[in-house]
C-alpha cells in the first residue's frame, strides 16, 4: 500500500502542493483528478522522489523510498518523449536495465509488450519514425516492463486514440487483477468515473475531495429520479424524499435528498401511475467536480520566506 | 553501480553508432594530415610542361646567360628544359615603360607567366623584380634568385681578374643541426618540428575530443530535459549515478577515438618511416590527456546542465572553447623557452596542466616532483569540480523554463 501523509511543497512564495494525503491499495486503479496547474504533476513528482518534499512523506508497505526501492517504480511522465534518434527497441531495454532487470528478460518481456501493442514490427526502427501514439505506447512499454508494483501515470490518455483509450484501460485493468497499484492523473472527469476505484481532487494544491468513487459520490451528489407515466402525476412532489421537482404531462424529474431510498417511492408509485421508466441518475464526477472546484479559495500565499 | 553501468553502456553505445561519431574517426585525421601535409607536397610537385617566363633586362648583358643557365640547369623528368626564357628588351637604352607594357600584354594572352626586371648591374645589392599573375610559386623566384646571384658573381669575379672556377671553391655548404641533451647529458635527436609536431598533435586532440564530447554531453542532457525523459532517469537512479554514467560512457568514447586515431598514428610513422615520440613520454601524455579529459568533462556538465536550450548551449560551448584555445597559443612561447618561469607557474594551474605538460613534456621532462604534484593537484581538483558539478547537475537537470543566473549556480555549486 502505498501512504502518502502531509505532502507539502513550495515553489517560492506560492505552495504547488498543500498538505495532501492519501493511501492507494495494491489492486485499486487511484485518479488523481484536478484542473490544470492544480499540482497534479508536482504531487506526482514529490512522491516519485524527483523533488524532494518541505514536509510530510511517502512509504510503500511501510517503507520509505530510497534508491533501493526505486525499482518497485513505474512512471510514465506527461510530457510524451523518447530518445527520438535511438531504435525503439535499444530505449526499452535501456529503461529496464536502469530499474534494474537482467538484458535477456528485459528483451523476452520488451518482445511480448510490443506484440500486445502491435509494434512488433517497429522494433528495428527509430523512436523519431513512429507516431505520437505509438510513440505513447512505447513509453508506457517503457514504464511497465520491469513489473512495478506501484504505476504512476501522468496523463496516460491525452491524445490517444478511442481504440487505444480503449486498448489502455484494458491493461490497466488487467494490471489491477494482478494486484499493482495504480496512480493515474487526469482532468477528464470521465475517464476517472469508469476506471478509478478511488480518487482524490485537488485543486489549487489541497485535497478538496477524496475517498472511494461511490463515497465521494454519496457524499457530495445528489441523485434524481427521472420517471416516465401515464396518468395524473401532480402528487409526486409530496413523495417521502423529494426535495424538488419537475412535473410535466407524462414525465417528472424529482431530485432527492441526501439520504432518500428509492424502493418505498417505488411502492407509492405502483397502483397510482402506470410507469414506464424508473431511472436513478447518480450525479457525475464532473458535476461534482464543477461543484467543488468553483468554490475554492485562491492558493494560500506563505509569509515572507 | 550497475546502474552508473547502464548509463554508460547507453551513452556510449548510442554515440559509437552515429554517423557524426564515424564521420569524426575517419575523417579528424584526414584533416590533420591534410592540414600538416598537403601545402609541401603541393609546394614540392614537379612541374610537368616548360613555363616560359620573359626578361626585361637594362643591363644588356644579363638575358642571354640567364636564359642559357635557366634552361641547362633546370630540367624537368622527361628531360626537357623546365624554364624557357624570352628576352622581351634588352639594353641600356630600352623604353622601360614600353617594354613593361608589351610583358603585361603578353602576360595577360598567356604567351608567358610572368618577367622579370633586371636593371644595371650598378648597385651591390639590387632587387630584381618577377611580375607574374600567381606568386604563390616561390620555387621559381628561388630559381631566379640563384642564377641570377650565380651570373652576377661570375662577372665581379672576371672584374677582378681572377678564374670563375674561384666561385666553385668559394661555395661552401653548411647546416646548424639542432642535438637536444637530455638530463643524463646523453645527446638525443630532435628537430624542432618533431617536437612541435608531437606537442601540436597531441593538444589538437585533447582540445577536439573535450570540446566534441563536452558538446554531446551537453546536448543530451538539453534533450532529457525538453523531453522530460530525465524525470524517468532520476525516479530510476540516483543523479550522482547518472552522470558518473554520462561521464564513464563518454570518456569511453573518447577514449576509443584516442585509440583508433593512436593506432593510424602508429602505423603511418612505421609505414613512412617517421620516428615514433619516446614511449615513456607517450605515457606521461596519456596520463595528462585522461586528467584533462576528466577536468574539462566536469567542467562542462556544471556549465552545461543548466542550459535549457541549444542556442545557450552554443554560447556556453563558445566560452568554454576559448579556455580551451588559451593554453594553445602559449605553444609557440613554450616551445622556444621550456624552462621559463612563467611555464613551469602555469603547470599548476589545472586548467593549463595538461597542455603545459604537453609542451614541456616532449622538450625536456619535468622534475619528477613536478609530475607527481601536478598529477595530486588534477585529481584533487578533478575530485573538487567533479563534486560542485554533480550538485549542480542534481539541481539543474529537474529545473526548466528560464536558464538559472550564474549566481544561483555557484549557490547550487557550494550547496551539499
Amino acid at each position: 500500500m502505498l501512504l502518502v501523509t502531509h505532502l507539502r511543497k513550495a515553489f517560492d512564495t506560492v505552495l504547488a502542493v498543500d498538505d495532501v494525503s492519501f493511501s492507494v491499495q495494491r489492486g485499486e486503479i487511484f485518479g488523481l483528478l484536478g484542473p490544470n496547474g492544480a499540482g497534479k504533476t508536482t504531487t506526482i513528482r514529490v512522491i516519485l522522489k524527483i523533488l524532494e518534499p518541505d514536509a510530510g512523506e511517502t512509504t510503500y508497505d511501510g517503507r520509505k523510498f530510497s534508491d533501493r526501492t526505486r525499482d518497485i517504480l513505474g512512471y510514465m511522465p506527461e510530457e510524451r518523449g523518447l530518445y527520438k534518434k535511438s531504435k525503439v527497441i535499444d530505449a526499452i531495454l535501456y529503461f529496464a536495465e536502469l530499474r534494474g532487470m537482467a538484458r535477456g528478460q528485459a528483451k523476452a518481456e520488451a518482445y511480448r509488450w510490443l506484440k500486445r501493442f502491435a509494434l512488433l514490427e517497429h522494433a528495428e526502427r527509430k523512436v523519431e519514425e513512429l507516431s505520437k501514439g505509438n510513440q505513447q505506447k512505447v513509453q508506457f512499454i517503457t514504464a511497465v516492463l520491469h513489473g512495478p508494483q506501484l504505476l504512476v501515470l501522468d496523463e496516460p490518455f491525452s491524445g490517444l486514440d478511442p481504440v487505444n483509450q480503449i486498448l489502455f484501460k484494458d491493461i490497466l485493468l488487467e494490471l489491477k487483477r494482478e494486484g499493482k497499484a495504480i496512480i493515474f492523473s487526469t482532468h477528464q472527469m470521465e475517464q476517472a468515473e469508469k476506471l478509478s476505484d478511488s480518487l482524490c481532487l485537488i485543486n489549487k494544491g489541497r485535497v478538496v475531495l477524496g475517498g472511494s468513487v461511490r463515497d465521494v459520490k454519496k457524499r457530495y451528489g445528489t441523485n434524481s429520479l427521472h420517471l416516465e407515466f401515464e396518468g395524473d402525476g401532480s402528487f409526486l412532489n409530496t413523495l417521502p424524499g423529494v426535495s424538488r421537482s419537475l412535473i410535466y404531462p407524462n414525465s417528472a424529474e424529482l431530485e432527492l435528498t441526501r439520504d432518500a431510498k428509492t424502493q418505498p417511492i417505488l411502492s407509492e408509485l405502483i397502483g397510482r401511475l402506470e410507469v414506464r421508466k424508473f431511472e436513478l441518475v447518480e450525479p457525475s464526477l464532473q458535476s461534482i467536480f464543477i461543484q467543488v472546484v468553483a468554490g475554492v479559495p485562491a492558493p494560500r500565499q506563505l509569509e515572507a520566506l | 553501480m550497475s546502474k552508473t553501468l547502464a548509463v554508460a553502456r547507453w551513452e556510449y553505445l548510442e554515440r559509437v553508432k552515429s554517423k557524426a561519431f564515424l564521420i569524426g574517426l575517419f575523417l579528424t585525421p584526414i584533416i590533420m594530415v591534410g592540414m600538416g601535409v598537403l601545402p609541401s607536397v603541393f609546394a614540392t610537385q614537379e612541374d610537368e610542361e616548360t613555363r616560359v617566363i620573359g626578361i626585361i633586362d637594362r643591363s644588356g648583358v644579363t638575358a642571354r646567360e640567364f636564359a642559357r643557365r635557366m634552361e641547362e640547369r633546370y630540367r624537368l623528368a622527361n628531360g626537357a628544359p623546365n624554364y624557357s626564357v624570352r628576352s622581351i628588351a634588352v639594353g641600356q637604352t630600352i623604353d622601360l615603360g614600353e617594354a613593361v607594357r608589351q610583358a603585361n600584354n603578353m602576360v595577360s594572352n598567356g604567351e608567358i607567366e610572368g618577367y622579370c626586371v633586371v636593371d644595371g648591374d650598378a648597385a651591390p645589392d639590387s632587387v630584381v623584380e618577377y611580375r607574374s599573375r600567381s606568386v604563390g610559386d616561390f620555387r621559381v623566384g628561388i630559381r631566379m634568385q640563384e642564377t641570377l646571384k650565380g651570373i652576377v658573381a661570375e662577372r665581379r669575379v672576371l672584374a677582378m681578374g681572377l678564374d670563375p672556377r674561384v666561385l666553385k671553391e668559394l661555395a661552401v655548404n653548411l647546416d646548424v643541426r639542432m642535438v637536444k641533451l637530455s638530463k643524463a647529458g646523453e645527446k638525443e635527436e630532435a628537430g624542432f618540428e618533431k617536437i612541435f609536431f608531437s606537442a601540436f598533435v597531441f593538444l589538437m586532440m585533447m582540445f577536439f575530443l573535450i570540446a566534441t564530447s563536452g558538446q554531446i554531453l551537453v546536448r543530451s542532457v538539453i534533450e532529457e530535459k525538453a523531453n522530460r525523459i530525465v524525470e524517468v532517469l532520476v525516479s530510476s537512479c540516483s543523479p550522482t549515478e547518472l552522470m558518473a554514467g554520462k561521464v564513464i560512457g563518454l570518456s569511453g568514447l573518447a577514449f576509443t577515438q584516442l585509440g583508433f586515431w593512436t593506432i593510424i598514428g602508429v602505423a603511418a610513422s612505421v609505414q613512412f618511416g617517421m620516428e615514433l615520440i619516446n614511449p615513456g613520454h607517450a605515457l606521461l601524455l596519456v596520463i595528462y590527456f585522461i586528467l584533462g579529459y576528466l577536468f574539462y568533462a566536469a567542467i562542462f556538465i556544471g556549465a552545461g546542465s543548466p542550459l535549457t536550450t541549444e542556442q545557450e548551449a552554443q554560447q556556453v560551448n563558445t566560452y568554454l572553447i576559448l579556455l580551451l584555445v588559451l593554453p594553445m597559443m602559449l605553444a609557440l612561447p613554450a616551445m622556444k623557452d621550456p624552462e621559463a618561469l612563467w611555464l613551469r607557474v602555469l603547470t599548476f594551474i589545472p586548467f593549463f596542466t595538461p597542455t603545459m605538460m604537453a609542451l614541456r613534456v616532449p622538450i625536456q621532462v619535468p622534475a619528477l616532483w613536478e609530475i607527481l604534484l601536478t598529477v595530486v593537484l588534477m585529481i584533487l581538483s578533478i575530485y573538487v569540480v567533479m563534486v560542485a558539478a554533480g550538485r549542480v547537475f542534481r539541481i539543474a537537470i529537474l529545473s526548466t523554463g528560464k536558464s538559472p543566473s550564474f549566481g544561483e549556480i555557484l549557490r547550487w555549486a557550494r550547496s551539499g
